[in-house]
C-alpha cells in the first residue's frame, strides 16, 4: 500500500490543465476535420466557424455551440458520435479522442477566439481609407459629434446611458488625463464654485494650454510607444540614440501628427533617428531582430497598430500579414540588398522594398534609401490612409475613456465595437490638421467623457462599450502626485531636453561671445586639405556640477560635438545651429569639448563655432566658447559605438576665422534663443517624465523600454503592494511631506484632514472617512501620523485609479 | 528551521492545486493581451515526474574560469617569462570526496561534498559574435539569444509562473546580491532579471544586500508594529467608508485589495523571520560568512527552508569585477576560491542535514568560461577584450585566464534528484580547451533544470499570438543522464 503510494507520487503528474491555445490547437483542428464545408463561403447545412460570430450563430437548425457548457453542444455531441450517419465530419476516420477533448476543453473555456481572427476572407478586414460617418441626429440636446455617435451606439444595444461624473471627479480626471497633475485645493475650490455652465470645457481647453505640464505628461505615452528612454539596453555600445530632445519639443510644439510621423519615420536630422534606427545590438542577432526587422515592426505597431512580429519569421497564423510583406517594409530601411529569411533560415531571394497597401501606391524600390524613407513616410500620412489616424485616436481614447473602441489598440486588424465612432474620430483628426491636442480637446469636451466611470462587475473584456472605466494611475502620474503632496521632486531631472521653447527675451540678455575658428591659416597648408576633418579641442573646469545649461555648435560642412569622449550631436549640414542641454553631459572638475568638423572643400572651409552657458550647483554661472584658446588638430578619429576615437597627436593652436555673412546672420538669429533655453523653467517642477525609472517608478508599472508598450498593467501585484508598503522612496518622500505638513499651523485636525483629501482626491471626506481619520490623528497631529494618513490616501482605490 | 514545509510532503500536492487555480485564471484572461497558457500541439503537455520543487542558483556572474575552478587541467605555476599560449590552469588540482575526480585548490570544502554533486563539464554557449556578459546572462538566464521581439522571462518566472509558490505567503521568485542601480550595465541586468511578458506578479523580489533582507520584509523603518497594524487598519476603514465604494469597478478594487493584503500578510508574517540572517546562531553565521556571497546563501537556505520557490544567489556582476577577470586573474579567483568555497559546501551539507537536498536542485553556474589565450571559440570573430596582450608573463597581474571562452564550461547540480558523485562530458585537456563529449547547449540546460523541477520543456504560452516555450521553441532536451 505504502509502496503504491510512492510510485504514485513519483509517476506522472496529472497534465496541466491550462487553457487551449487557439491559434495553434483549434485552428489546425478545425480546419482539418470542418474546413471543406463550413469555411469560406462554404455553408454546409447553413453553418459556419468561418469566425466566431457565425459559430455562435449556429446552423440552420438552431445553436451549434453552447460557450462554457460542452454538454449541451450540438458540436460535441456530434464529433464525438459512434453514429456513422450523425458523426462529423461524415467522411473520413473523424476526430481522435484526444482531438475531441480539446474541442471540449475548448467549448468549457468560453470559446476563446483570436480577436479578428476567421478561416477565409471575408475576415473582418478594417477599411484601408477614410469613411464618411453620418451623424445620427442628437438625442436629449447632446449635439456633440462624439455623443451623438455613442448614444446611437447605446440605444442601438439596448445599454443605458451613464450618469454624468460630480465636479470634483470630472476636475480630477480631466487634470491626470491632459496634464497628468492632481488640481490643487484652490483649483478644485474654484471649479466646484464655479458657476458658469461651460466651465468644463473652458476647464479641458485651460488645461491643454499650459504647453509643459501637457508635454511632460504625454512624454511618457510617447516614451512608451516609441521606446525612448533615458538609459537602458543599447545605449551602453552607443547602439541606440533617444529622441527625447525632439519629441520633448514636438509636444511643446504640438507638431501635427502627420508631420511628427514623418520625422521619425524618415528623419530630416540626428535629433529624431533613434526611433527607426530601433536597438543595434552588439554582435550577432537572429534574422527576426535585426535593425531592418526592428523597423518594419516598429512602424507597424507604433503607426498602424499592426503587429508584423509574426510575419516577420513567417507568414502570419493569425492575421493576414505574409514574411514577404514584412521584409517588403523592412527593405525600404534596408541599406543593402535584404535577404529573406523564414525562421532564421535564408531562403535564396533579396526582399524588394514595398509598403502594406500598395492601393495608395508604393515606394520606388530602385529609389536611393533616404527617397524611399521620404517616400514611405508620405504614404504612411497620406490623406487615404485611414488607418494611420484611426490608430492614433484609438489609442488617445483608450487613454481617456480607458479601453480602446479596438482592444487591444495592437490589433487594429480586430473590428471596433463602433466603426462609426473610430472613422468619426479618425476623420476629425485628419481634418484638423492631425491636431492632437485638439482632438484630446474633443473628446474631452464630450458628455460620454464627463459621464461617471463605468461599474465593472462581469467580463472586462466584453467587447461592449458602457461608459469611460477607471484606469490606474501611470506610474509618472503616481509619483508626480507624491512629489506634489510632499514637495520631494528631484532638483535635477535626466531627461537630455529643454523645457520650454526658446524665448526670445530671455535671448536678449545672451550675447554671442565666441568666435569661429579652424586651424593655423592658409600658409600651413597641411592643417586643410581638400576634403579632411578638422577637430578642435578645448578643456572645460568647472567648479561644481551644472543644474542646468546649454551648448551651441554649428560650422564647416558638418560637425559632431563630444563631451567627455562621448558623442552627443551632430549634422550633415554644416549651417545648421545644434542645441544640447547640459545638465546631464559634465561634471565638476575637468571636462573634455572636441568637435570634429569635416571639411569638403576644395577652397577655405567654414569655421566651427561653440557657446555654452551652464547654471552649477553652488549657484555660479559657468560660460565657454570656441576662440583662439582652443587647439586645433587636423583629421580626427570618430571612433565608434558613440565614443571618440584616439585623440591626434598633432596640436596646433585654433585660429580665429571670418564666417560667410549667411552663416553669422542664422547664428546670431538662431543661436541666442537656443543658449536661452539652457536657463531652464524657473521653479517649475522637475516631473517624473524627465527622470529615469526607480525603486518606486518601476514596480508601479514604468516597462523597460527596450519593447514599445501600448498598454501598461492595469493591476497591482503583491511585490508591487510590498514596496508600497515599506519601500524607501515612499516612505522617505511621505516622511518629508508630513514633517511639512505638520510644521504648518491648522486651526484643527479637521481641517488638515480636509486639506488632504482635497489635495489626493479633489474633494472634502465624508463624516465616516474624517472620523476614522481623525481618531488616528488624534487632538495634535503628529509627523508620523500625518504619513500614515498620506499613505491610507494614496492607497485607496480612489486614488490610485482615475475613476 | 521553520516547521513551514514537511520535508515529508510529497511536492505534487501543492501543484495540483495550484495548477487549478491556473487553468480557472487564464480563461479569464483571455485576449487581454495576458499570456495565456496553452498546451503543445493538440497532445496534453505531461510534465514530467520531479523530486525537486525548489530551486537555488549560485550564479558565479561574470564568467567563471572551468579550469581554475571546476576542470583543471595542466598547472603552471607563476613564472616571470613563462609564456601564456602555455598557461591551461593557474591553480593546481585536488582530491576530492569522489575517487578519480579532481577540483582546483582553493575548493577544499566543496571537494567534500563532490559526492552529493553531479559535475557537467561540458556546458557550451554560443558565440554571439561579440561576447558581453549581459547577453551571455541574458541567454542564461531566459534560455533565449536577446534581442527578442517579447520581453522573455527568466527561469525563475517560469518556475514562478508553473509552479507557483510553495507557500503562498512567500514571494516565489528571490533574487539575492545583485544591485540593479548604479552598477554597470544595470539596465541590460534589469532586462532578464523580470517576469517579461509573464508581468510583475511573476517577478523577482530583489535582495541585493542579503543581510539588509530582513529591512525589504519589515514595516518601513522606524515604524513599530503596532502603528503598522493601526495604519493597515486606517487604510481599511477608509476603503470601508468611501463614499463611492459601490460605484467601482469591483475587479480593479478587489485586485488592488488583494495585492495589498498579501503584502500586509508576508509583513506580518512568521515568514518574514526568515529573511532574518541575525535569528541564526553565530556559530551558523560564522560558518557562512565569508562576505556577501556567503550571507547570500544562508538567506537562500531559510528562505527555502520557509518556502521560496525559486533563489539565485549571485556573486554579482559588476564589468571589470569578480568573476570578470580582465587582469589580475589568478589572485582575484583565489578570492573567489574563499568567498565560495564554504558557503557553498555548508549550503549542501545543511540542505542535507534537514531532509531538504533531495528535493531542492542547487546549480552553480555562469555564463561561460575563461581561457588564457581565446576569446569566444576557435574560429570567433568576437574582440580581445584582455587588458594585457602579452606573450609572455611580465607580472602576476599578467597570471590568470582574461579571455571569454564558449566552448567548454562547468556545472554543478546538487540535490534535486541528480545523481551524486557524477560527472558528465569532457573537455580537452590541451587547448582549445572545448566540450569533447557530450556537449550541452544552454537549450538542453534549460531543459534540464526544468526537467528537475517538474516542468516540461515543451511548456507553452501564448502570447501576442506567439507560442513561446520554457525552453527555445519547446525544443530543449533535458539530459537524462544527469539524474539519478
Amino acid at each position: 500500500m505504502k509502496l503504491s503510494l510512492r510510485l504514485l507520487l513519483l509517476g506522472w503528474v496529472a497534465p496541466l490543465s491550462a487553457a487551449v491555445d487557439f491559434n495553434h490547437q483549434i485552428v489546425p483542428l478545425l480546419r482539418k476535420h470542418c474546413g471543406e464545408c463550413h469555411t469560406g463561403d462554404k455553408l454546409k447545412g447553413g453553418f459556419s466557424l468561418n469566425d466566431r460570430s457565425a459559430l455562435l450563430h449556429g446552423s440552420e437548425n438552431g445553436p451549434v455551440v453552447a460557450p462554457g457548457k460542452p454538454e449541451q453542444s450540438l458540436l460535441l455531441q456530434l464529433v464525438a458520435s459512434t453514429d456513422r450517419d450523425e458523426r462529423m465530419p461524415p467522411k473520413g476516420d473523424g476526430l481522435s479522442a484526444a482531438e475531441v477533448s480539446l474541442l471540449r476543453q475548448w467549448i468549457a473555456e468560453g470559446l476563446p477566439w483570436e480577436p479578428g481572427f476567421a478561416f477565409q476572407a471575408p475576415a473582418y478586414e478594417p477599411p484601408l481609407k477614410p469613411r464618411a460617418v453620418p451623424l445620427p441626429p442628437p438625442v436629449a440636446g447632446r449635439d456633440h459629434p462624439v455623443d451623438r455617435l455613442v448614444d446611437a451606439y447605446l440605444a442601438k444595444h439596448n445599454l443605458p446611458r451613464p450618469p454624468p461624473a460630480s465636479d470634483a471627479t470630472f476636475l480630477r480626471r480631466a487634470h491626470l488625463d491632459l496634464i497628468g497633475l492632481l488640481p490643487s485645493p484652490e483649483e478644485v475650490a474654484a471649479f466646484v464654485q464655479d458657476p458658469a455652465p461651460d466651465k468644463r470645457t473652458r476647464l479641458v481647453h485651460a488645461l491643454l494650454a499650459r504647453d509643459t505640464d501637457y508635454a511632460e505628461h504625454w512624454l511618457t505615452f510617447w516614451n512608451d510607444l516609441l521606446r525612448n528612454d533615458y538609459g537602458g539596453t543599447g545605449f551602453i555600445t552607443g547602439g541606440r540614440r533617444q529622441i527625447s530632445q525632439w519629441l520633448h519639443e514636438a509636444l511643446l510644439t504640438n507638431k501635427p501628427f502627420d508631420q511628427f510621423a514623418r520625422e521619425l519615420i524618415a528623419p530630416p536630422g540626428d535629433e529624431s533617428r533613434g526611433f527607426s534606427d530601433g536597438i543595434k545590438w552588439r554582435g550577432e542577432v537572429s534574422a527576426g531582430q535585426t535593425v531592418e526587422i526592428q523597423f518594419a515592426q516598429s512602424v507597424g505597431q507604433s503607426f498602424l497598430g499592426l503587429n508584423l512580429k509574426c510575419a516577420s519569421c513567417h507568414d502570419s497564423f493569425v492575421d493576414r500579414w505574409k514574411l514577404d510583406e514584412a521584409y517588403g517594409l523592412a527593405a525600404i530601411y534596408a541599406e543593402k540588398p535584404l535577404e529573406v529569411n523564414r525562421c532564421d533560415q535564408p531562403l535564396g531571394r533579396t526582399a524588394r522594398p514595398a509598403w502594406l497597401f500598395p492601393e495608395l501606391g508604393n515606394v520606388d524600390p530602385e529609389a536611393p534609401r533616404a527617397e524611399r524613407l521620404r517616400q514611405l513616410a508620405a504614404l504612411m500620412t497620406h490623406p487615404e490612409n485611414g488607418r494611420f489616424p484611426r490608430t492614433l485616436v484609438n489609442r488617445l481614447w483608450h487613454r481617456l475613456m480607458g479601453r480602446g473602441i479596438v482592444h487591444p489598440l495592437d490589433a487594429m486588424q480586430s473590428e471596433p465595437w463602433s466603426a462609426d465612432l473610430l472613422d468619426a474620430l479618425a476623420n476629425h483628426f485628419q481634418q484638423t490638421g492631425y491636431d492632437v491636442k485638439r482632438t484630446l480637446a474633443h473628446l474631452a469636451t464630450s458628455q460620454i467623457y464627463q459621464a461617471r466611470s463605468e461599474v465593472l462587475r462581469g467580463d472586462a473584456n466584453a467587447p461592449v462599450f458602457a461608459g469611460p472605466r477607471a484606469k490606474r494611475l501611470t506610474a509618472e502620474q503616481f509619483v508626480d502626485a507624491v512629489w506634489q503632496l510632499t514637495g520631494t521632486a528631484p532638483q535635477k531631472m535626466d531627461a537630455p531636453v529643454f523645457r520650454r521653447l526658446p524665448d526670445a527675451a530671455a535671448a536678449a540678455s545672451l550675447p554671442l561671445t565666441g568666435q569661429w575658428i579652424w586651424g593655423p591659416p592658409a600658409p600651413s597648408a597641411q592643417a586643410k586639405p581638400d576634403g579632411e576633418n578638422g577637430l578642435l579641442r578645448t578643456d572645460w573646469k568647472l567648479a561644481a556640477e551644472p543644474v542646468s545649461g546649454a551648448a551651441i555648435v554649428t560650422g564647416g560642412d558638418g560637425f559632431t560635438l563630444y563631451l567627455n569622449g562621448r558623442r552627443i550631436t551632430g549634422s550633415d549640414r554644416g549651417e545648421h545651429v545644434a542645441a544640447v542641454p547640459l545638465h546631464d553631459k559634465l561634471k565638476a572638475g575637468s571636462n573634455q569639448v572636441v568637435v570634429i568638423a569635416r571639411h569638403a572643400g576644395p577652397g577655405p572651409g567654414a569655421g566651427v563655432y561653440f557657446q555654452a552657458e551652464v547654471r552649477l550647483a553652488d549657484g555660479t554661472v559657468a560660460t565657454l566658447h570656441s576662440d583662439a584658446a582652443w587647439q586645433f588638430s587636423p583629421g580626427g578619429n570618430a571612433g565608434r559605438e558613440g565614443r571618440l576615437g584616439a585623440l591626434p597627436k598633432n596640436v596646433q593652436p585654433a585660429s580665429v576665422v571670418a564666417a560667410s555673412p549667411a552663416r553669422a546672420e542664422a547664428l546670431a538669429r538662431q543661436g541666442p534663443p537656443l543658449l536661452a533655453q539652457g536657463r531652464g523653467p524657473a521653479g517649475r517642477m522637475v516631473r517624473a517624465s524627465l527622470v529615469k525609472s526607480d525603486f518606486l517608478m518601476r514596480p508601479l508599472g514604468r516597462p523597460n523600454r527596450d519593447q514599445i508598450v501600448s498598454m501598461r498593467p492595469e493591476e497591482l501585484t503583491t511585490l508591487e503592494a510590498l514596496d508600497l508598503a515599506n519601500g524607501q522612496t515612499l516612505t522617505r518622500a511621505l516622511e518629508q511631506g508630513a514633517a511639512r505638513l505638520a510644521a504648518q499651523p491648522w486651526p484643527d485636525p479637521a481641517a488638515l484632514i480636509n486639506h488632504l483629501y482635497t489635495r489626493t482626491l479633489a474633494r472634502p471626506p465624508e463624516p465616516s472617512e474624517r472620523r476614522a481619520a481623525a481618531e488616528l490623528l488624534g487632538p495634535q497631529p503628529t509627523a508620523p501620523a500625518i504619513a500614515d494618513l498620506l499613505w491610507a490616501l494614496l492607497m485607496q482605490p480612489e486614488f490610485v485609479y482615475v475613476h | 528551521m521553520y516547521p513551514l514545509l514537511d520535508p515529508q510532503a510529497p511536492p505534487a500536492i501543492v501543484r495540483r492545486d495550484f495548477l487549478k487555480q491556473l487553468a480557472a485564471a487564464s480563461a479569464a484572461a483571455w485576449s487581454t493581451g495576458v499570456p495565456q497558457a496553452v498546451r503543445a500541439n493538440s497532445a496534453p503537455v505531461a510534465h514530467p515526474p520531479a523530486k525537486a520543487d525548489a530551486c537555488i542558483l549560485l550564479w558565479m556572474a561574470g564568467g567563471m574560469a572551468a579550469p581554475d575552478t571546476f576542470d583543471p587541467k595542466r598547472y603552471l605555476p607563476f613564472e616571470k617569462g613563462l609564456e601564456v599560449a602555455r598557461m591551461l590552469s593557474t591553480f593546481p588540482a585536488i582530491d576530492t570526496a569522489v575517487d578519480g575526480l579532481k577540483i582546483c585548490q582553493g575548493l577544499e570544502q566543496i571537494a567534500q561534498v563532490m559526492d552529493r554533486a553531479t559535475l557537467l563539464r561540458s556546458a557550451v554557449q554560443p558565440d554571439l559574435g561579440s561576447i558581453l556578459h549581459s547577453r551571455h546572462q541574458y541567454h542564461w538566464h531566459t534560455g533565449y539569444v536577446p534581442p527578442q521581439t517579447v520581453a522573455c522571462p527568466h527561469l525563475g518566472a517560469w518556475m514562478a509562473k508553473v509552479l507557483g509558490p510553495r507557500n503562498p505567503v512567500m514571494p516565489a521568485f528571490i533574487n539575492i546580491g545583485q544591485r540593479l542601480e548604479g552598477v554597470g550595465e544595470s539596465e541590460e541586468l534589469k532586462a532578464f532579471t523580470t517576469a517579461g511578458f509573464f508581468g510583475a506578479e511573476f517577478g523577482p523580489l530583489n535582495l541585493p544586500f542579503p543581510e539588509e533582507a530582513a529591512v525589504s520584509v519589515r514595516p518601513p523603518p522606524g515604524m513599530d508594529a503596532g502603528r503598522f497594524a493601526n495604519r493597515d487598519r486606517l487604510f481599511r476603514q477608509l476603503v470601508d467608508a468611501n463614499p463611492d465604494r459601490d460605484r467601482m469597478s469591483d475587479y480593479q478594487r478587489q485586485s488592488l485589495l488583494r495585492s495589498m493584503d498579501n503584502a500586509y500578510r508576508l509583513l506580518s508574517s512568521k515568514e518574514r523571520e526568515a529573511f532574518d540572517l541575525t535569528r541564526e546562531s553565530p556559530e551558523v553565521q560564522a560558518q557562512y560568512d565569508t562576505g556577501r556571497f556567503g550571507r547570500g546563501c544562508l538567506l537562500a537556505r531559510r528562505l527555502v527552508e520557509a518556502g521560496a520557490r525559486f533563489v539565485e544567489v549571485t556573486t554579482e556582476y559588476v564589468p571589470f569585477l569578480h568573476w570578470d577577470t580582465h587582469k589580475d586573474g589568478h589572485e582575484t579567483v583565489a578570492r573567489l576560491h574563499r568567498e565560495i568555497d564554504r558557503p557553498i559546501a555548508t549550503l549542501v551539507r545543511d540542505l542535507e542535514a534537514r531532509g531538504l537536498l533531495e528535493r531542492t536542485l542547487v546549480i552553480v553556474a555562469s555564463e561561460f568560461s575563461r581561457d588564457a589565450m581565446m576569446e569566444g571559440r576557435p574560429g570567433s570573430t568576437a574582440n580581445d577584450q584582455a587588458t594585457f596582450k602579452v606573450d609572455t608573463l611580465g607580472e602576476m597581474a599578467h597570471y590568470g585566464l582574461h579571455r571569454h571562452f564558449t566552448g567548454g564550461t562547468s556545472v554543478v547540480f546538487f540535490g534535486g534528484g541528480t545523481k551524486r558523485g557524477y560527472v558528465h562530458g569532457r573537455t580537452a585537456d590541451e587547448r582549445p580547451l572545448l566540450a569533447i563529449k557530450d556537449p550541452v547547449t544552454v537549450r538542453d540546460l534549460h531543459a534540464t533544470i526544468m526537467a528537475a523541477m517538474g516542468i516540461s520543456p515543451q511548456t507553452e504560452f501564448s502570447i501576442e499570438g506567439r507560442p513561446f516555450y520554457v525552453t527555445e521553441d519547446g525544443k530543449g532536451r533535458p539530459v537524462r543522464e544527469l539524474f539519478a
